[in-house]
């Protein structure tokens, strides 16, 4: 079974050659073997969830070759329940997402090789052990982004793709810095580069001189790597590029970018900057908070403001991620549990509002609430269209956090982890779910209740594709919601081990 | 006697065949009768020889260091590998200047002579072991450049890049002899090894004496390889010289350069020395001006040509800072940089030249669509550009990494955040222009005419190094490591 990482993670790349050999006429063969391609995948990863030993936080499924000596560099990759679920949730959207980019018709060969590349440096980033790969990864993973944004976009494509490139970039060469420092740190030994040894807080007592002044090593680099994965979350005031990639994205990398992409940066707190320098994300912990909470009711604000319903639910991912980063600061097991349970739901719930907004795009070739001249944009879609409005409104409860929908456990989780630090960051993050009623039922209200508006009267109603690819959604925010075991119990030993790690400081 | 002789010929061999190789050049041209005849047997032979050279080069890789005529002149792995890059950036600046309109036919082979001129004055530098062997080197490589400069006779713009060229090139040379005369002057030696014995034994005014020659030495050399503040000649030059010379000077000459700094950083300024300490915070300020003014000024261009030269002197401020840490660590970043920065610079002025010469114009706009008229040049083009970025899995990546490592293992933080920005500032234009080849509608179907086949083969197989380096570059970087200096 060691090797089966390896599998789910060159799978993706294997495809990709096989569509880019494929002849470009064949458009359905590329579309097959893109699908055969995310469906074993995903098939892969339910094996690994299957034999996944829940009772451990060791890493599982390892695989460690040497890869540059010189440097004690691995291609060293391994599981835990965090990224157990991180697996799951990428597989799974993307197999949704080849199926939701049937009617992509520009350039299809590749777009779906793209797709595909993009899926195995997700997966890279969630495998590596090694900080050396994780960060190859994590920078590789522009390159298709890029292309997807920037070619398969809508209008202002170019401008989105560019800002979200450079944005991330910027974070990234912060934390190739404060890699490197590390790798210094250590001594140059076999371990410096490996994620589980760095692990533990090995860096408290070390000092560095930054511009004349003497600096805890542990701060200055925790930081460093803050602003990597802060980026990438995106944390208010980090977070201006994520409406602009959303908006001009297309549906299946918008569903990829808020259920998958915008995970790496709260994963890279979980995995990387937490249990490395602990005594500093302690130290952090209120700043944390305070960011997420901003972001929490910045974010609900900017999204109550849109008239674009895509901008809309680009700004509720703000606000939801806003939830997760004040889950990890509470530092406690139920915050963190929480945090990581937000960071799968949010997956789902959010997954399935891009690929709803997708459809209505599809129809009506605009995603205005209301037009910019005044006019609406829809109105009593309810009425015409009952299979595409039941599904809306279950990934909308989802996604506003209703009880007995997967939303609310992780919400509930968190408020519950974080009250006991920060009373009055609970509250008033309370308000946030507020607003994020409010908007969501308001913008429910402009587009699915009044009179139909004339203009969309020949809209067809979901078909036979597009509620396939609903369906595991649906079942994943409805039985998690209810029945959130499954997920809880894969993750509880590796969440627990971090936040006895974290309790120490 | 005769056995002396043709001992240490072993080790030279790569400089007296590049020597024979330029004399039968200038006869071979005097004897084509036809002044636009295309100089194609000449091209072959040219390759032929210097692939000949490149081969001594690679036997010499592993052998003994040697210092010949009276320890001027050092043979060691440094200077060797410093060659081989030099000797390839040489073939392939021939090789474009072969298809390239912007030479005139009737020049081509002149082109030849020229460029195989500057590389055995390259060679020279590189292998230079006291001062006199250095400023010759320095001088041979300059004379050839100014000429080739203005190549392109017709055009104004050329004939003001020779102009600048010699003018500040002439003046830059002098005040490096003029520090040179300090440095001789306080140390009573022109030989390194001497030079880099007497140092510890100076004191006061001497100290001064011998760190103001330095400063006004590494003038000289800074003109060379176009580190900030004499960086100014570099865009004109580039801008008004043909493509294939661009090419060729962003790669020969700065070369020869690093590898000259390199060595006398090592002679004066080695780790623990006493001048070191202010020298590091010297270079350190240059490299971060040089890459700061290059990388913000590239962002304003509308000419590739001339973006590719101040993204040039970007990747020189990045290379200087290996030269921040004088040891071999830092040497061996320099050398893996060099290497990576060889293909990628070939690659993309290979592809620009195509084009230029196809519209008549190297601005953005001839770029725009590539993708759906080349895809293969532009899927390359744009490897070529993520890798000049520092971006993974190209080798760009992993020559930025090296930098970033060494400067951090000698904690300079500050001077890591300035080339992390930096870093940031170059992704900048290199996907503005990116975003042009891919995102752009292109505005006919027509066929580049200058990617043949065989060109396209070319480029491809360029391209090789700039994808595999970026993943398997432990053996590269041995070589690089291996290639220590040896002073005599």
């Amino acid at each position: 079974m060691n090797g089966i990482l390896n599998w789910v993670l060159w799978l993706p790349i294997i495809g990709a050659v096989a569509v880019l050999l494929a002849p470009k006429a064949k458009e359905n063969v590329i579309r097959m073997i893109t699908l055969v391609t995310t469906s074993v995948t995903l098939l892969l990863t339910v094996l690994l969830y299957l034999k996944f030993d829940t009772s451990t936080a060791d890493m599982q499924f390892v695989t460690k070759i040497p890869w540059i000596t010189q440097f004690h560099i691995n291609y060293h990759l391994g599981i835990d329940g965090i990224t157990m679920l991180m697996t799951f949730l990428n597989a799974l959207l993307f197999f949704i997402c080849t199926l939701s980019s049937w009617t992509v018709e520009k350039n299809v060969k590749a777009y779906f090789a793209l797709l595909l590349m993009l899926q195995s440096t997700v997966f890279g980033v969630f495998f590596a052990l090694d900080f050396f790969l994780f960060y190859v990864y994590w920078e590789v993973m522009l390159i298709p982004m890029f292309f997807l944004i920037g070619i398969w976009g809508g209008e202002n494509r170019e401008y989105a793709a560019i800002k979200f490139f450079l944005y991330t970039f910027f974070g990234g060469v912060f934390m190739l810095i404060g890699m490197v420092a590390l790798y210094y740190a250590t001594g140059k030994g076999p371990d410096s580069f490996s994620i589980l040894a760095l692990q533990g807080g090995h860096f408290v007592k070390e000092t560095i001189t930054l511009f004349g002044y003497t600096l805890s090593f542990e701060h200055v680099f925790f930081w460093f790597l803050f602003l990597g994965f802060a980026i990438k979350v995106p944390v208010f005031p980090f977070h201006t590029w994520l409406p602009h990639a959303h908006v001009q994205a297309p549906t299946a990398v918008s569903v990829i970018l808020a259920g998958v992409l915008l995970k790496m940066g709260t994963y890279g707190f979980l995995r990387i900057a937490f249990p490395i320098f602990p005594q500093a994300a302690v130290d952090s912990s209120t700043i944390i908070a305070v960011l997420g909470l901003i972001s929490v009711i910045y974010g609900a604000f900017c999204a109550m403001a849109q008239d674009d319903v895509k901008k809309l639910v680009a700004y509720s991912s703000v606000s939801h991620m806003g939830f997760v980063m004040l889950g990890l600061a509470a530092m406690t097991s139920q915050g963190m549990n929480g945090a990581v349970l937000q960071m799968f739901n949010h997956g789902t719930s959010t997954a399935m509002m891009f690929l709803l907004i997708g459809i209505i795009y599809e129809r009506s070739h605009h995603r205005w609430i209301v037009k910019p001249d005044g006019s609406k944009g829809y109105g009593g879609l309810a009425s015409q269209l009952p299979k595409y409005t039941t599904v809306f409104i279950i990934g909308m409860f989802a996604s506003m956090g209703l009880p007995g929908l997967s939303g609310f456990i992780s919400e509930a989780l968190i408020f519950l982890g974080i009250y006991p630090r920060f009373t009055t960051i609970t509250v008033i993050a309370v308000i946030g779910l507020l607003i994020g009623a409010a908007y969501l039922l308001w913008m429910f209200k402009r587009m699915f209740f009044g009179e139909p508006n004339p203009d969309n009267h020949d809209f067809d109603d979901m078909n036979a594709r597009e509620v396939f690819y609903m369906i595991p959604l649906c079942i994943c925010v409805v039985v998690f919601g209810i029945f959130p075991s499954p997920l809880l119990n894969v993750m509880k030993v590796s969440v627990g081990q971090l936040v006895d790690l974290l309790s120490k400081y | 006697m005769i056995d002396q002789l043709f001992g240490f010929l072993d080790n030279y061999m790569p400089e007296v065949i590049s020597v024979v190789l330029m004399m039968s050049l200038l006869v071979a041209e005097s004897a084509v009768k036809d002044e636009h005849a295309p100089r194609v047997k000449i091209h072959f032979f040219t390759q032929a020889v210097l692939a000949v050279v490149l081969i001594c080069l690679f036997g010499n890789l592993g052998a003994k260091p040697v210092h010949i005529f009276h320890n001027a002149v050092t043979i060691d792995p440094f200077s060797t590998l410093v060659k081989i890059i030099m000797t390839i950036g040489t073939m392939g600046a021939i090789f474009i200047s072969q298809s390239s309109k912007d030479i005139y036919s009737n020049l081509k082979s002149e082109f030849m002579v020229m460029s195989v001129g500057v590389l055995i004055g390259g060679m020279l530098l590189a292998s230079a072991n006291n001062m006199l062997t250095l400023y010759l080197g320095i001088e041979i490589l300059s004379i050839l450049s100014y000429v080739m400069s203005s190549f392109k006779r017709e055009d104004s713009t050329s004939a003001e890049a020779g102009m600048k060229y010699a003018l500040y090139g002439g003046l830059s040379a002098g005040v490096a002899l003029f520090g040179i005369s300090h440095m001789y002057g306080a140390l009573g030696s022109i030989q390194f090894l001497e030079m880099m014995e007497k140092i510890p034994t100076l004191q006061g005014m001497q100290l001064t004496t011998v760190m103001m020659g330095s400063v006004l030495f590494f003038v000289g050399l800074g003109y060379k390889i176009s580190a900030f503040p004499f960086h100014m000649w570099t865009p004109d030059v580039y801008q008004g010289s043909p493509i294939p010379v661009t090419s060729f000077f962003a790669i020969v000459p700065k070369m020869a350069g690093l590898a000259a700094l390199i060595r006398v950083s090592n002679v004066f300024f080695a780790d623990g020395s006493v001048l070191s300490v202010s020298w590091v915070g010297l270079m350190m300020v240059i490299a971060a001006m040089t890459m700061t003014v290059g990388n913000v000024t590239a962002i304003g261009q509308n000419s590739v040509k001339r973006l590719l030269a101040f993204s040039s002197i970007g990747h020189v401020g990045m290379m200087i800072l290996g030269v921040v840490v004088a040891n071999e660590v830092g040497t061996r970043a320099i050398l893996f940089y060099g290497i990576t920065y060889l293909f990628m610079t070939l690659i993309a002025f290979y592809i620009t030249s195509h084009l230029s010469d196809m519209y008549g114009s190297d601005g953005y706009d001839v770029f725009r669509g590539l993708i759906y008229k080349h895809p293969l040049m532009a899927v390359i083009m744009v490897g070529v550009l993520f890798s000049l970025a520092g971006l993974p899995p190209f080798s760009g990546f992993v020559a930025k990494f090296n930098i970033f490592n060494i400067i951090i293992e000698k904690k300079y933080y500050g001077i890591a955040i300035v080339a992390a920005i930096n870093s940031v500032i170059a992704l900048y234009y290199y996907l503005k222009l990116a975003k042009t080849m891919i995102f752009g509608q292109a505005d006919g179907e027509e066929r580049v005419l200058g990617f043949t086949p065989a060109n396209q083969a070319v480029i491809a197989f360029l391209f090789i190094p700039v994808l595999f380096l970026g993943i398997f570059w432990e053996k590269v970087m041995t070589i690089a490591g291996n290639a220590t200096i040896y002073i005599k």
